[in-house]
């Protein structure tokens, strides 16, 4: 009997060490991989942000309105953020294929999904990026023209103008990383429709004497404002 | 050779036919049935006064009038009969009028004349305006006899004017230029100028004819190419010109007039970086004599949006012009637009960062430029007020001031130039 347990503990114990002996030498190779991928991400980081300080991304950011965007939302500088991105990109593409190499079964084929899902990751980062870019495009360009055409609270409509745009950007972003597919395009089906309904009440019952005064404006019939009294040349 | 592209084949016929002249008048026309009859009477007076041994043409370059402008100036008619004594022209006298090819605008008018000009071999060339008809043959002579007996090779005319109109002019352009090229041109973005042919040869030579400056901007581009390219200029007087209801509405006008400015001075950066101070520029032929009116122009008007103006674009602003500036314009605001006094020095820092700001590209140009206007009608407005009810010498003397003002802060505009 003493005999018997003594042979199974044995047989437990040959089994472990089996088992480590075939478990460690995968475990270095993931650390190693890891470590190994963490070098090559900070070495890709480091070279993304020089080649951004290159470019002047942080300027092309500053003209394009997306740094003060990036700032509000307390985001890195843009060629910080780029760096960040890749970073992480390239670190959690080697961490999973550490975790690969270690052969959980549970695990198995969470790489193939990882890398299938980058280009819809990065897909989402450009619509936002490009997002950022035209609202603060519109925007500007929106209260400039309200402010020389004297339209009432430019910065009332330029600033719905801009956002807008951002919560369509931000829509189409969320909606390419399926994330919450369904939800995104309910709530923002619902909030769109809604806002439209609601401007479109405001406008037509609250505000027939605005809506005439800016259609009176926009197609007056002497199309001649104070700036256009004078003989500026 | 670029005249294969610029002149049609008729064109090239009549000139062809024409052989060389002495003198060659432009008038570029789009839709002038209803102005362009004086001006063209007026070509030919002078020609016939003034120039009767001189081979003379006019050549009528039209941007596709749907009014009937060519045949208007085909068959206008030239009898000096308004005058006492009758002169007629020795020489023949030519006319031609003709389309241009291309996008419509007055730099394809006007290289279509140079180029005829440069082909006939023209020792004198004169552009005028078709939209106005108070040009008179001295006025034609005024633009010619500088060129043709003092071998000048570029004439600006010197409107005779009050000097409270033309604020583009006397607030924004005349004091930047000035500034900036070191000569006192008073009218450096007019219509109407006279140049030789070596001037002409010159322009031809230029990548500008293609661009958006060459299309709304020539006129100005002309001046500042004169002066920057060390050809001998002058001034001459010319006699009032009844003010026409403007074509083209005031955003689109000040954005033409303004970019033209700045992509000048962004072309001519290296003739002017080096320049200090300014000089007069000789006046060919005195102004006539005729006495001058104050437009009726409520300042008030102009200036009652700035306070909300500035308030509006604070967003945009805080990019372009610098955070002293910034104050500088916010506390103006809270005045009343009774009150606004917009100082000179503020003036000229508001405009000069603008400039830097469109050099450097901090956003969209047209952004830039658009965002100058709102502060350029509170300038005028508050300006206009102040000096509604003086005489015009003392309005004269306050834009000398503000020219003065514009030099004086050369040196700082130099400095972020270098810098940017």
């Amino acid at each position: 009997m003493a005999q018997m347990i003594a042979n199974a503990i044995r047989q437990a114990g040959t089994n472990f060490l089996e088992s480590l002996a075939a478990f460690l030498p995968r475990m270095v190779m993931t650390l190693a991989i890891i470590i190994v991928g963490w070098l090559i991400a900070m070495l890709l980081r480091t070279i993304v942000r020089a080649v951004a300080g290159w470019l002047r991304i942080n300027v092309a950011a500053e003209r394009f309105g997306v740094a003060p965007l990036l700032k509000t939302a307390d985001l890195p500088p843009a060629d910080a953020l780029l760096g960040a991105i890749v970073f992480w990109l390239v670190w959690l593409g080697f961490l999973l294929s550490g975790i690969d190499v270690l052969g959980f079964t549970s695990l198995q084929g969470l790489l193939a999904s990882f890398w299938a899902f980058v280009p819809r990751l990065l897909l989402a980062v450009v619509i936002l990026i490009i997002g950022f870019v035209v609202a603060n495009f519109a925007w500007r360009a929106t209260l400039l023209a309200a402010v020389n055409g004297r339209v009432p609270s430019p910065r009332l409509l330029s600033g719905a103008v801009r956002w807008l745009i951002l919560i369509l950007t931000g829509a189409m972003a969320l909606e390419q990383i399926a994330v919450a597919r369904t939800v995104v395009l309910t709530a923002f089906a619902i909030a769109f429709g809604a806002l439209s309904l609601a401007v479109a009440i405001a406008f037509g019952i609250g505000g027939g004497g605005i809506a005439k005064r800016i259609l009176e404006h926009q197609f007056p019939e002497q199309p001649r404002s104070s700036a256009d009294e004078i003989s500026h040349l | 050779m670029a005249q294969d592209s610029v002149l049609s084949d008729e064109l090239l016929h009549h000139l062809m036919a024409v052989g060389h002249v002495d003198i060659l008048v432009g008038v570029p026309t789009l839709n002038n049935a209803g102005t362009v009859r004086p001006v063209v009477r007026a070509v030919h007076q002078a020609f016939s006064r003034y120039f009767p041994r001189d081979r003379s043409l006019l050549i009528n370059s039209d941007g596709g009038s749907d009014d009937g402008t060519p045949s208007v100036v085909r068959n206008a008619s030239v009898d000096d009969t308004g005058t006492v004594t009758v002169s007629h022209s020795l020489r023949t006298v030519h006319r031609i009028s003709t389309p241009y090819h291309g996008v419509p605008g007055k730099g394809n008018a006007l290289r279509q004349i140079m180029t005829a000009a440069e082909l006939t071999q023209a020792r004198a060339v004169a552009v005028l305006n078709a939209d106005v008809t108070g040009i008179t043959p001295e006025g034609v002579a005024a633009l010619i006899r500088p060129v043709r007996d003092q071998q000048f090779d570029y004439v600006a005319p010197v409107y005779q004017r009050h000097p409270l109109e033309g604020p583009l002019v006397t607030q924004l352009v005349r004091p930047l230029m000035r500034a900036a090229y070191g000569w006192q041109v008073r009218d450096p973005v007019a219509p109407e100028f006279g140049c030789s042919n070596r001037f002409v040869t010159h322009c031809l030579e230029q990548d500008v004819w293609d661009t958006e400056l060459g299309r709304v901007g020539i006129d100005l581009w002309v001046t500042a190419e004169a002066l920057a390219k060390g050809f001998r200029c002058c001034q001459t007087g010319l006699s009032p010109h009844p003010a026409t209801p403007p074509r083209t509405p005031f955003g689109e006008l000040f954005a033409q007039v303004v970019e033209s400015a700045f992509v000048c001075l962004d072309l001519h950066a290296p003739y002017w970086l080096g320049r200090n101070g300014s000089e007069p520029m000789q006046l060919a032929s005195p102004m006539p004599s005729a006495a001058l009116e104050a437009p009726v122009v409520d300042g008030t008007r102009l200036t009652e949006a700035f306070a909300k103006d500035v308030e509006n674009l604070r967003s945009v602003l805080e990019y372009i012009v610098s955070g002293e500036t910034l104050t500088n314009l916010e506390a103006l605001a809270e005045k009343l637009p009774a009150r606004l006094r917009y100082p000179d020095a503020l003036w000229a820092s508001t405009v000069y960062e603008f400039l830097i700001a469109y050099r450097n590209g901090v956003m969209r140009r047209e952004h830039i430029v658009q965002a100058l206007a709102p502060l350029y009608l509170g300038r005028t407005g508050s300006f206009l007020r102040q000096y509604a009810t003086s005489p015009e010498l003392v309005v004269d003397e306050a834009l000398e001031n503000l020219c003065r003002e514009f030099e004086r802060s050369k040196p700082d505009l130099v400095r972020r130039w270098n810098r940017a």
